[in-house]
């Protein structure tokens, strides 16, 4: 019989390979915790966006404007939405507000719904059917847009739910499918500046000449990218008008 | 026809011949190669995902068996002949996945500033 020794699990660990075992044991744990926190480290921030459950359901009263995707001009607000703010709307899941909001562009409607929030950025997730979007009595009218220029901007394209708290994280290249999936839905797709423009570092963006989004751009969804376009301040919401032709992906 | 369209039009025709294929060897071919499943019923259904996603390596399988070409010490050679072989290309490819990851990956473009290219129009 072989004086070899021969490893069995069950069995005491033969003298001669107790220090090589313990060596690759310990080699093999140790490293994978350090690839764990590298890999752990090199993700980027996932933000401070949520849904704001905590703040219990948002109803609030305002004017519908189809940019074209909708958007509300608050003028009666809730506990946590002030009047003067402009709401993005979105339906549940994946889905739009569109083809609630479209027979309401330009009237006053009563929103209800979950406040997702991220500093600067929110947006309101409806309920369900009329519950959710429904025309209201008052007057209120559009406030006028406000021509803000032709501009370079460099960043990200989001779709504005996930960005704004409804998935951590809700931006970059882990997330590009997703954010694909809720632009093609319907949800307002949002450019995140590297730097602040006019004060804002989300916008909300169009197609040219304030169209729907074009399926040119879905390409370059959760890239980091830069392009040009048309700046409008539409209340208190930047709305970008991407020129898809304009769009360079940056290193 | 979008790429995604060939791509779900392609995996629904594979999941369609999977099923037809798992029809003739659930129903049929498996009493005929395997004389332990002979009678037996209640397990078959369990196999219809498989078979639906694996179809063509099911009908390679029922043939040799059937044609009595089978050689079952055969089967299990290479794997073990290749395992050294896959486990340090397997280890080397999640390096080499994570490393070109790490290179490929954007760098946020912080020091971009936004350009104003034209002023706004003015409204007369």
């Amino acid at each position: 019989m072989s004086e070899k020794p021969f490893f069995i699990g069950y069995a005491a660990v033969p003298t001669a390979l107790r220090f090589v075992m313990g060596l690759v044991s310990a080699l093999l744990i140790g490293g994978a915790a350090v690839l764990g926190y590298a890999i752990g480290h090199a993700q980027d921030d996932p933000g401070d966006g949520a849904f704001r459950f905590d703040y219990g359901r948002q109803t609030v009263t305002g004017v519908i404007e189809l940019t074209p995707l909708p958007v509300m001009h608050v003028i009666e607000g809730s506990e946590q939405i002030a009047a003067g703010d402009t709401l993005m709307l979105s339906g549940a899941g994946k889905n739009g507000a569109l083809p609630r909001a479209a027979a309401l562009d330009g009237q006053m409607a009563q929103a209800s719904g979950v406040l997702l929030q991220r500093g600067e950025i929110d947006m309101l997730q409806l309920r369900g059917g009329r519950n959710g979007l429904q025309a209201a009595a008052g007057d209120g009218t559009t406030p006028a847009p406000v021509d803000l220029g032709h501009w370079k901007l460099a960043g990200e394209i989001c779709d504005g739910k996930c960005l704004a708290g409804a998935m951590r994280p809700g931006r970059g290249i882990s997330h590009r499918a997703c954010a694909n999936l809720c632009i093609q839905g319907g949800i307002p797709p949002v450019f995140v500046s590297t730097q602040p423009v006019e004060g804002e570092e989300f916008l909300m963006i169009t197609g040219p000449g304030f169209s729907p989004l074009p399926e040119a751009i879905y390409d370059a969804v959760a890239l980091y990218i830069s392009a040009e376009g048309q700046l409008s301040r539409h209340g208190d919401l930047l709305v970008w008008a991407l020129e898809p032709d304009t769009i360079e992906v940056l290193p | 026809m979008t790429g995604a369209e060939i791509i779900v039009e392609a995996a629904r025709i594979w999941l369609w011949i999977g099923a037809g294929v798992a029809v003739l060897f659930l129903g049929f071919g498996m009493a005929m190669v395997d004389e332990d499943a002979d009678g037996a019923f209640a397990f078959r259904p369990l196999l219809v995902p498989g078979i639906l996603l694996i179809w063509p390596l099911v009908l390679w399988r029922w043939g040799r068996l059937a044609m009595g070409s089978d050689d079952w010490a055969w089967r299990y050679g290479p794997p073990r002949a290749i395992h050294m072989a896959m486990a340090v290309g397997l280890s080397l490819a999640i390096l080499a996945f994570l490393l070109g990851g790490a290179l490929v990956k954007q760098s946020w473009p912080a020091d971009s500033a936004p350009q104003q290219l034209s002023a706004p129009e003015v409204s007369e």
